[in-house]
């Protein structure tokens, strides 16, 4: 009679609470609640420091709470030189190195189920085994700069079209959908193409989801590569421009102060100071992930646990 | 609200963003104050298209007076979208496709006017003269609402009954209207006579070009004019201190007219589209014409036109009509209507409806219904395009560096008739700057480089190429002919692949064989021609034939591609490990490289400096890879004790904002970092002087105290949650039975933790932590880098940061092949723990990790 009940409680530790637990329970909940503000709270401080008057953030007077909300570090940070350019790369190159990388791992996933193939295990182990080994920083270099890549916005799109562990995912799921679908549409005469675009793509999009935010993830947040690969100054990204503004803190107040017009610079609360832009650039970065992290999170879980199952 | 009115809605949305500020006016400092006061503050759309005369002087800056053009793209955009929505509304019967058809003719209008106007506004020319606000993109999105809306329209209710004959017209009408207008102005050229020398030069540029013109090059371009004539003298002269005002620096036009506008030669791409187009058009309203005709012409023309008016599938796209045109546009010397645009989407919308009428047509979906004779003529007579293609278009393209600079100073295309008489273009032989000095002449010439050694170098270069070009075409022609013979299928798909291995050797010596400081080669038109035309034919040949490649082949004909790509990408690197056993120097070809044997690798022990240096990074590699390793286990108790908590959403909100800082980059955790740990605005700061624990601000970041521990910390901060997650996934997988077992047995929470969850975790446990092991010396070098400083170098340069520090972000001597050594030595020590962790893996749990 017991045991029936309990089977009927999946959450069973709220049976009954006693002293201990209680004590457990608050100071669990305690320590999870402060790493989380601890997780959170850069973020805020971020923000409320780009929209407060910039003359208090640089006397250090914003810790907790904004003072004089303005947004004209926005308004003004969008006019720097060059920033709508990096946005416009950041852009594109996320949208199409997205692209080309899942369609890529994508259609070689399904490629490397195929038993059939000619010499299927050696393609297949080929590509895999790039997994653990790289020829190091100065080969990659030269090897792009022999390929035409460096100076090239393409450089961020096309050496990203066969990611191995993506491969993996994508065979590792394929091969755990159910074959009588892609027998019956070759039996209707489908080539592998067509079976790949009509059956098997609408299949995989689970996991193409949850490649799809890791790989704009990282196109988004990368930046050493722009510094590595764009010497001449073409095709910088935004990320690159924040890593280049915590450098150049000097210049960059230089060039603030001839972007801005007269009637912002009279005004100290909104007059742009390097630290102003830097945090504004900062939180300009941050925006789009934040407002796409909330939608997508469960598609990291997902991806991490399928993940698991190769390690 | 119904649909129509919302279509209405944006129509008007559009027309009234026209009185709106579009663009901020600041005038530059050097056209001094009573310039400035020319100038409005901001100008709308309306002002700049219907007075741009008045509402900015353009005597003051005459450049300006190419705005007033770019007003037709406006004005078309607008009636289009007006006209699509007139179309959309009344409502008959295919009235949507056209109104889609319509308004997406507008997007491209709307589109090619906002951007001319934001290329024009921020050309270098008046760099700080005006921004663009967002007021100027209102019409092209109001038009791709439109679009939307007439969309969702179709959908709702009235399905579209449209049969494959009616989808086919209108792609035959689209093809017409594309075919129409590629006889449009494209380009319209003009200049300010400040730069060129009288007005009377400045009338002489002034012209118009359409898509055709331009294809079959029969105007002189701009580069030529100035060249010939001397129109630009000041530029040429070097005179450019009456350019002067027109930019922030003068160095900003100097790089301008660096670039060449145009190279000239008839566009055989262009033209092809175009003929295509025609060919499409007729095949369409021909009812006998098999349906697939005219999907297959108009698919190739939007691959020949979007080659040459994107410049998409070139990877330098130094002769593309798309770069001609912006380089027009940031000299403020002319314009690009939207015909390039709308010429495109057109071909598109013909390729779309194309497929519709594919698609609805009653017939077997999967089988290719064109008889095996006529797709085999057709694509012989593709293979042949092609192999015209190659001989008369330019193949490659040199870029020439004056010596001892990276900046790429003149290009020369090889290939084309020439190529196949084996003559190399003067230009290869001698490249000249746009500015007219020779690049290598004796006197310029550098340690290595004389000019006749240059000439001869790339006299070997073109010879080869020529050789090779002969070899493709007569392999292209031979598989062309044995397809119209109908003989073996395997022969002619392995005389394709014949040719196109042909093209990739040539480029591959080429590169190879010409040093790297005097030019690189890249495969102009063999990637944006013969790849698309040669998979495209050799796909259509084999598509559903009866005479099949076995599929083991076809399968891994499709892998090639990919695998070349892993090739390229990872292997081709492994090749330059040889740089190790060189003195390598950057930019010497590898015949001309100092042999050194081992001596890089003896010297980590037995030079001192070095040794030093290997010493400490190693340390700082270990040390930090070690405290990671040594605080593994948190992320598992993270998750064991957030398992713990039974509130779900509480339990959710911890795991969304844990997981939160593993998603943005470091550079971003360096800005939090600097924001929080400001030894004089920072929170850390005050914080710790209020309560006393410090009396004066610390130097946080700017010190080599405990770095270690803050890099660490940080690590933590940015991936504890995130790799909390996979124990969370693991810890779903335990059986539940286990709980209720050790329950009943009267097992505590501890208890329950202690031999059930833990237990249950240890194998994920044990399978990153040897992962991580066989990390130790891959820590990246991101996190590193964005924190180090001149104060904490000596102990946060870790092994990766190193080797970039000492390489390629080295101010004077790069150590390239001592990096590069080091570089081995590490992958080989990464893979030998990989392989040992395996192995123990095997050892203790049966069962392999990788």
């Amino acid at each position: 009679m017991i045991a029936n009940q309990v089977k009927k409680h999946p959450k069973p530790h709220h049976q009954k609470l006693n002293k201990g637990d209680i004590a457990f329970n608050i100071v669990n909940y305690t320590v999870f609640l402060l790493i989380t503000l601890a997780c959170v709270f850069p973020f805020y401080y971020l923000f409320i420091n780009t929209i407060s008057s910039n003359e208090l953030v640089s006397q250090g007077r914003i810790q907790l709470i904004p003072h004089q909300i303005h947004f004209e570090n926005y308004v003004q940070v969008l006019k720097i030189n060059g920033i709508f350019d990096a946005l416009l790369v950041s852009v594109a190159r996320t949208v199409l190195g997205t692209i080309w990388t899942v369609g890529g791992c994508a259609f070689l996933g399904y490629l490397v189920t195929k038993q059939e193939m000619w010499l299927r295990k050696l393609w297949y182990r080929l590509i895999v085994v790039t997994m653990y080994f790289s020829a190091g920083l100065i080969p990659w270099y030269l090897n792009l700069r022999n390929l035409g890549l460096v100076d090239n916005f393409w450089v961020y799109v096309i050496p990203g079209l066969v990611s191995p562990y993506n491969v993996i995912l994508v065979k590792t799921f394929i091969e755990g959908l159910p074959g009588s679908l892609e027998e019956s549409a070759t039996l209707d005469g489908a080539g592998y193409t067509r079976v790949f675009v009509s059956v098997i793509f609408p299949l995989i999009t689970p996991i193409l989801a949850t490649l799809c935010i890791f790989s704009a993830v990282g196109q988004w947040n990368s930046f050493t590569d722009t510094m590595m690969l764009m010497p001449s100054g073409n095709y910088y990204t935004l990320q690159y421009l924040l890593y280049k503004y915590q450098n150049e803190a000097s210049s960059l107040a230089a060039l603030v102060r001839t972007t801005q017009d007269s009637s912002a610079m009279a005004n100290l609360a909104t007059r742009q100071t390097s630290l102003s832009v830097q945090m504004t650039v900062a939180m300009v970065v941050t925006f789009p992930i934040l407002l796409v992290y909330p939608f997508f999170q469960r598609y990291f879980v997902k991806g991490i646990m399928i993940g698991a199952v190769k390690g | 609200m119904k649909k129509r009115w919302w279509v209405l809605l944006t129509l008007a949305v559009a027309i009234v963003s026209l009185m709106f500020p579009a663009a901020s006016v600041y005038v530059h400092r050097q056209l001094g104050e009573e310039t400035a006061a020319l100038f409005p503050q901001t100008v709308s759309i309306a002002d700049i298209v219907f007075k741009g005369a008045d509402s900015l002087p353009t005597d003051a800056v005459p450049a300006l007076g190419v705005l007033q053009f770019i007003g037709i793209a406006l004005i078309a955009g607008l009636i289009l979208m007006a006209l699509g929505a007139v179309a959309a509304l009344t409502g008959g019967k295919g009235s949507g496709p056209v109104g889609i058809s319509l308004s997406t003719l507008a997007v491209a209008c709307l589109g090619a006017f906002a951007l001319q106007v934001k290329n024009v506004c921020g050309s270098l020319l008046f760099t700080l003269l005006l921004s663009v606000k967002a007021w100027i993109y209102v019409p092209v999105a109001m038009a791709a609402v439109q679009v939307l809306l007439i969309a969702l329209m179709m959908r709702g209710g009235r399905r579209l009954g449209w049969s494959d004959v009616n989808w086919r017209r209108l792609g035959g009408v689209l093809a017409i209207v594309a075919a129409l207008l590629m006889l449009l102005p494209a380009h319209v050229i003009t200049a300010p006579d400040t730069i060129t020398d009288t007005p009377a030069d400045a009338a002489r540029i002034t012209r118009t070009l359409s898509l055709l013109t331009e294809a079959l090059g029969s105007e002189p371009n701009l580069s030529t004019i100035a060249r010939e004539e001397g129109v630009f003298s000041q530029v040429l002269t070097g005179d450019l201190a009456a350019l002067e005002p027109y930019s922030a620096d003068g160095n900003n036009i100097r790089g301008v007219f660096m670039i060449t506008t145009s190279t000239a030669g008839p566009n055989v791409m262009l033209l092809a589209g175009f003929a295509l187009l025609v060919l499409c058009a007729v095949l369409a309203f021909i009812p006998k014409a098999d349906r697939w005709f005219p999907l297959t012409f108009s698919t190739l023309a939007v691959i020949m036109i979007g080659a040459s008016v994107i410049g998409v599938m070139s990877l330098s796209a130094d002769d593309m009509f798309a770069t001609a045109s912006r380089q027009l546009g940031q000299l403020g010397l002319g314009v690009i209507t939207p015909v390039p645009a709308l010429t495109l989407v057109a071909a598109l919308g013909a390729m779309l409806c194309g497929a519709m009428s594919v698609h609805y047509a009653n017939e077997p979906y999967f089988v290719n219904p064109i008889p095996v004779r006529s797709r085999m003529r057709a694509t012989a007579l593709v293979l042949a395009l092609a192999a015209l293609v190659m001989a008369i278009l330019p193949g490659a393209t040199l870029s020439f560096y004056r010596p001892n600079q990276t900046r790429v100073q003149s290009t020369a295309a090889i290939g084309g008739p020439q190529a196949l008489l084996f003559q190399t273009p003067d230009e290869a032989l001698h490249p000249k700057t746009n500015r007219g000095a020779d690049i290598y002449s004796d006197e310029a010439a550098t340690g290595q480089y004389t000019a006749s050694a240059v000439e001869e170098i790339v006299r070997g270069f073109s010879n080869s190429y020529s050789m090779m070009n002969w070899a493709a075409i007569v392999l292209i022609v031979a598989g062309a002919a044995l397809l119209i013979a109908r003989r073996s299928k395997k022969a002619v798909i392995a005389f394709l692949l014949g040719a196109l291995l042909v093209r990739l050797v040539s480029w591959v010596t080429g590169s190879a064989q010409m040093p790297k400081d005097i030019a690189l080669v890249s495969p102009t038109a063999f990637l944006y021609i013969s790849l698309p035309l040669l998979t495209f034919s050799a796909f259509f040949a084999n598509f559903a034939d009866q005479e099949e490649l076995p599929r083991k082949y076809k399968l891994f004909l499709m892998m090639l591609p990919f695998l070349l790509a892993v090739f390229l990408f990872s292997y081709l690197p492994l090749f330059g490990w040889s740089y190790a056993f060189y003195n390598y120097k950057f930019g010497l070809p590898m015949s001309q490289q100092e042999f050194v044997g081992f001596r890089w690798f003896t010297e980590m022990i037995t030079n001192p400096g070095h040794r030093e240096n290997i010493v400490r990074v190693l340390r700082n590699t270990f040390a930090m890879s070690g405290l990671n390793l040594a605080t593994s286990w948190l992320p598992m108790v993270f998750a064991i004790f957030l398992n713990e908590i039974s509130h779900t959403r509480f339990k959710k909100f911890v795991q969304i904002f844990t997981t939160l800082p593993n998603f943005i980059s470091w550079a971003l955790v360096f800005s939090f970092a600097m924001c929080l740990f400001s030894m004089e605005t920072g929170i850390y700061t005050k914080f710790m002087m209020g309560i006393g624990a410090i009396d004066k601000p610390v130097a946080w970041l700017n010190s080599s105290s405990h770095i270690w521990l803050k890099m660490w910390a940080w690590n933590t901060w940015k991936g504890l949650g995130w790799g909390a997650i996979m124990y969370l996934a693991a810890i779903a997988g335990i059986d539940q039975e286990l709980y209720e077992a050790a329950r009943v047995d009267g097992a505590g929470r501890w208890m329950q933790m202690r031999y059930i969850t833990l237990p249950g975790l240890l194998p994920t446990f044990f399978v990153l932590l040897m992962l991580s092991i066989s990390n130790i010396l891959n820590n990246g070098m991101e996190q590193y880098l964005v924190f180090q400083n001149s104060m904490n170098k000596t102990t946060i340069e870790v092994l990766d940061l190193y080797v970039y520090n000492i390489t390629i972000a080295a101010k004077g001597d790069t150590l390239y092949s001592f990096a590069t050594a080091i570089g081995i030595l590490k992958t080989v020590v990464s893979v030998t723990l990989l392989f040992s962790a395996n192995f123990a893996s095997k050892k203790l749990r049966g069962e392999s990790i990788v």
